[in-house]
């Protein structure tokens, strides 16, 4: 009997830490990640502009590599934002580094061409991507 | 002297309606939050556009779900595939008018936006109390509301009812700046 009430105990315990890893489960990390999804900034953003349905389903929530040259950098408070040019008159690809990722580039300026990993969560004016990192400049 | 002025404001007043005028942000801010006793959770969104059209007053924002970064991933996971779902509905979206936004200039103004917000796809007509800072390089909008989630047809599991409020508040701020073509 009271060799139940241990094991019952042990469940209980076990089933408590488990349900706490998973309350306290970690955001995703990009840098750490692999890349879902390798593009131009061009055919991402005509991707979107052709069928954003479809573009939904195809890029939505991915890790998204997109390769492009930087037409403007804003930084507000330790935050980055980054455009990349499109053939598109009006709309381009607009990545939002994660705090302090531009002190590693602290060379980046308009004009170079980049590859950087983010995660994509839509298209409005511009196809954007969130918690992105920098990959390569050349 | 009272001529001269009259003129000035009729010039002033011919330079804005000539215009058409539009001011934009691709940057506005809008943030949840739930308060229960058991937990607050709490959400923004920084990646909102807004759009202002200073000669009729109209505005329109649209607003990615997936964009609402929360501090636990879990519960970001549940606000996308349970709650709102994002996959079925990406956008968000607030049309309406500022009422007599033709009025402000230069000092702060609390004034109500008129329209309707879609979300989860259900539309719901609604009043908006903002602050609005008006001056000729910038259209500044602060100000928060309250949503109820059976509005939306937002379903909470019996479950979490007790962590989640049926009442969610929700804050804006938007720095429009003039659109160039």
């Amino acid at each position: 009997m009271k060799k139940i009430g241990i094991d019952i105990l042990l469940i209980c315990l076990i089933g408590a830490f488990i349900a706490r890893e998973m309350y306290n489960k970690p955001h995703i990390n990009v840098a750490e990640n692999p890349a879902d999804i390798s593009v131009t900034a061009n055919i991402l953003l005509a991707d979107f502009s052709l069928d954003e349905t479809k573009a939904n389903s195809k890029y939505l929530d991915k890790i998204i590599a997109v390769k492009g040259t930087i037409t403007n950098i804003e930084f507000n408070a330790e935050k980055a934002t980054i455009s990349l040019q499109t053939e598109d008159d009006f709309g381009s690809v607009v990545c939002y580094l994660v705090k302090d990722e531009f002190k590693k580039s602290a060379e980046i300026k308009e004009g170079q061409e980049v590859e950087i990993k983010g995660i994509c969560t839509g298209f409005l004016m511009d196809v954007i991507l969130v918690k992105c990192v920098m990959m390569h400049i050349k | 002297m009272k001529i001269l002025s009259t003129f000035f404001i009729g010039l002033f007043l011919v330079s804005f309606a000539n215009g058409q005028e539009r001011f934009l942000t691709k940057k506005g801010m809008i943030s949840f939050f739930s308060e229960t006793p058991i937990e607050n959770i709490e959400a923004q969104n920084n990646q909102v556009l807004s759009i202002v059209d200073a000669t009729s007053g109209k505005m329109a924002i649209a607003i990615l779900m997936k964009s609402f970064m929360f501090k636990k991933a879990l519960m970001q996971e549940h606000f996308n595939e349970n709650y709102v779902e994002s996959d079925k509905y990406p956008k968000a979206t607030f049309k309406g008018d500022i009422l007599d936004f033709d009025k402000m200039v230069g000092i702060e103004t609390t004034a109500s936006i008129k329209g309707n917000l879609t979300m989860h796809g259900v539309t719901n007509e609604t009043t908006i109390e903002a602050v609005i800072k008006r001056t000729v390089d910038l259209v500044e909008m602060t100000g928060d509301f309250f949503i109820n989630l059976s509005d939306f047809d937002v379903k909470i599991p019996s479950i979490v009812k007790n962590s989640i409020s049926q009442k969610i508040k929700v804050s804006f701020r938007f720095q429009h700046k003039p659109y160039k073509k």
